[in-house]
């Protein structure tokens, strides 16, 4: 992953994160757009399993399923965000 | 089963690909490589059912303890502060899983500081078997260095108890109110949650003053954990914010990026914790 990669994937996982926490509608469309970000990179399937895992389940919708499935989709992107980080700290000592 | 933290059949109800998350997940503990799990202590986990929605009952946090090999949980009140405002009822069904899954769960109380009868509601959790005081700034919209706050922290600290403070999402300013708390409360053992990411750069600079503050790395900013001392950090959650698989992760990844030692990352992973708690 090289640092722009890198650098564009964190900035749409943050997106993603803010939005996911607000329960806001965008959430799906910005999970989206970064599964595009991430696609061939070491996240990527992170990324577009909870892009997919979004898709199918309304961020801001109710529920006990829809929140599991959001929190689900939360850990995805965390777990995404620090592979990405780590790459960019892992260059910046080199 | 339980998949990134979440019942599999509530995940099923909701559309979930349960194979692909498992197999996401697996990739992910196979990543951890040797990071010491063996007597790890979660520095951070809420029981009960937040005003949020967020919700834990203490049989799945221990199928979770269970699932990622880790020994115990210092377990709190969600943000419940239930009708009396005190977290009577709250704190009380901590103690009571603690009561039900000894050793596993290491009960923390939870007040607000700013209430009637803060110091009454600490001390009736300290009857109850209370082993630290959780603060959250935000939620119970106070500030740390609050005359208020400042006595709380200061029974804490006569008991030898630690004390958890809310450090990050919605954080202000943190630097400044947390010296002078710990002006104020001479040798009170602060636990900064989050590993005070929401100030986190004031907080590492003065860290150096404060020997009796630690932070816990629940949600923490993997960019944070790589400068701070690993004899200050204390691994953590956030259930059901948080969950096993990314808070292990972060640490590993913390780990090898710093160079943490075997014996830097045992100490993250629950021996700097227990040498507070026991």
């Amino acid at each position: 992953m090289s640092p722009s990669e890198a650098v564009r994937l964190c900035a749409a996982l943050a997106q993603c994160e803010i939005a996911l926490v607000r329960r806001d509608p965008v959430a799906p469309a910005l999970l989206s757009q970064a599964a595009r970000h991430a696609s061939g990179l070491g996240p990527g399937a992170l990324v577009a399993a909870a892009a997919g895992l979004a898709r199918a389940v309304d961020p801001s919708a109710g529920g006990d399923d829809a929140a599991a499935a959001r929190k689900v989709v939360q850990a995805l992107c965390r777990a995404a965000a620090h592979e990405a980080e780590a790459a960019l700290l892992a260059g910046a000592a080199a | 089963m339980r998949v990134w933290g979440e019942d599999a059949a509530v995940l099923a109800a909701a559309g979930a690909d349960l194979a692909a998350l498992a197999a996401l997940e697996q990739t992910l503990e196979d990543g951890l490589g040797d990071l010491p799990r063996a007597g790890s202590v979660d520095a951070h986990v809420h029981l009960g059912r937040d005003a949020d929605g967020h919700a834990l009952d203490p049989d799945a946090l221990v199928a979770d303890l269970d699932r990622w090999g880790i020994a115990a949980a210092v377990c709190f009140p969600a943000n419940e502060p239930g009708a009396d405002g005190r977290f009577t009822a709250a704190n009380a069904a901590v103690l009571e899983a603690a009561g039900r899954h000894p050793g596993r769960i290491v009960p923390f109380c939870r007040i607000d500081p700013m209430g009637p009868g803060a110091l009454d509601a600490l001390e009736a959790a300290a009857a109850g078997g209370a082993r630290g005081l959780k603060l959250h700034p935000v939620a119970q919209r106070f500030r740390p260095e609050a005359p208020e706050v400042v006595a709380a922290v200061a029974a804490a600290a006569r008991r030898g108890w630690p004390v958890t403070i809310h450090a990050g999402y919605g954080a202000r300013e943190l630097a400044g109110p947390i010296g002078s708390l710990v002006a104020a409360v001479p040798g009170a053992r602060i636990i900064l949650a989050h590993a005070g990411r929401g100030d986190a750069r004031a907080l590492a600079a003065r860290l150096g003053e404060w020997p009796d503050v630690m932070l816990d790395t629940s949600l923490a900013a993997l960019a944070d954990l790589t400068v701070l001392p690993p004899g200050r950090l204390c691994f953590g959650s956030d259930r059901p914010y948080g969950e096993h698989a990314t808070a292990l992760g972060l640490v590993g990844a913390a780990a090898r990026l710093a160079g943490w030692t075997d014996g830097e990352r045992s100490a993250v992973m629950g021996g700097n914790l227990r040498r507070w708690i026991g």
